[in-house]
């Protein structure tokens, strides 16, 4: 309905903001990520973003562990975590249906060349990347990240597309000179599955506990 | 009934209820000394258990800072190989 409203309007929407009027609260599973990452230092002191994949929404944080903002994202049409063997030599043309995933993950991402634009590559072997919706795009893009939905924020080949607002005066400062960390969250793996590391984070057995546990 | 009757059944009821209590508790006891004994072992168990764990806790904690070394090196070499591979090769295309 938002789309034949626009349409026939004739009116490019506005870029959305980070969307922090209406943000929605974090998931168990970003709070969970978050306080690993601040607690156990994963992010050896750049700045990282976490993309909550099930929520569609995009999370950053300084080198502080420190939340800074969160926006609304695009991502892979396909549920999944896996990227499939060998796709960065694809063409888009060539990429199928069940292949446009955004693989779940920890990357170490950094701004690099891309055909048409500069971006932050997050999995430069698998052409995973973080940018602004591309221009001229056919899929009503700025719409569907503008839409309340999530299941229409399923869209893109893999990459993951940001906001405008959050790209410039988020994602650029804080990734500009030495990259930083990109947590991706999964759609179907088990969450320590994808952050192993996420298990030794529990506290210690408690006395109670050991004694509850069978011998 | 007579009271002269009466007492002796009196006596013989008082001495058996007597002897009755005496083991009774001789029997608490040794009941006591059996379950002290079973919670002895177990509390043994328990702390040889939680050391153990705390132990296997601690080696896991290691193994875990061990392997963020060495995923921060491989971060730092696959930014090294991705970075050459942008410098060599022509622009690639995202996947949008």
């Amino acid at each position: 309905m938002l789309f034949l409203a626009l349409a026939l309007a004739g009116t490019s929407p506005p870029e959305p903001d980070d969307g922090q009027a209406t943000a929605p609260p974090r998931s168990p599973a970003v709070e969970q990520v978050s306080a690993w990452i601040a607690a156990s230092g994963d992010n050896h002191g750049h700045a990282y973003l976490i993309v909550d994949k099930p929520k569609a929404r995009i999370y950053l944080f300084d080198r502080d562990g420190t939340p800074l903002r969160d926006a609304p994202v695009l991502i892979g049409r396909a549920i999944g975590d896996e990227a499939t063997p060998a796709i960065g030599r694809k063409s888009l043309a060539e990429i199928g249906p069940a292949e446009k995933t955004t693989p779940a993950g920890r990357f170490l991402a950094r701004f690099g060349r891309a055909v048409g634009q500069p971006v932050l590559w997050v999995d430069y072997a698998d052409s995973v990347a973080l940018h602004t919706i591309p221009p001229h795009n056919k899929e009503h893009r700025l719409q569907r990240m503008l839409s309340p939905q999530i299941d229409d924020n399923r869209i893109t080949f893999g990459c993951i597309n940001v906001p405008q607002d959050f790209y410039r005066s988020g994602v650029k400062p804080m990734f500009g000179k030495d990259g930083g960390y990109v947590y991706v969250l999964p759609d179907v793996k088990p969450l320590e599955t994808v952050f192993p590391m996420l298990a030794l984070q529990r506290a210690p057995a408690s006395k109670e506990e050991l004694a509850a546990s069978p011998r | 009934m007579p009271l002269t009757k009466i007492a002796p059944v009196v006596a013989i009821a008082a001495a058996s209820l007597g002897l009755s209590g005496c083991a009774t508790k001789q029997f608490v006891r040794e009941q006591v000394g059996v379950v002290n004994a079973r919670v002895d072992t177990l509390e043994q168990r328990l702390n040889a258990n939680e050391t153990a764990t705390r132990q296997a806790q601690s080696e896991a904690q290691a193994a875990g800072t061990a392997a963020q070394g060495a995923n921060q090196r491989i971060d730092q070499l696959n930014a090294r190989v991705d970075g050459l591979e942008q410098r060599m090769m022509k622009p690639k295309r995202a996947r949008n």
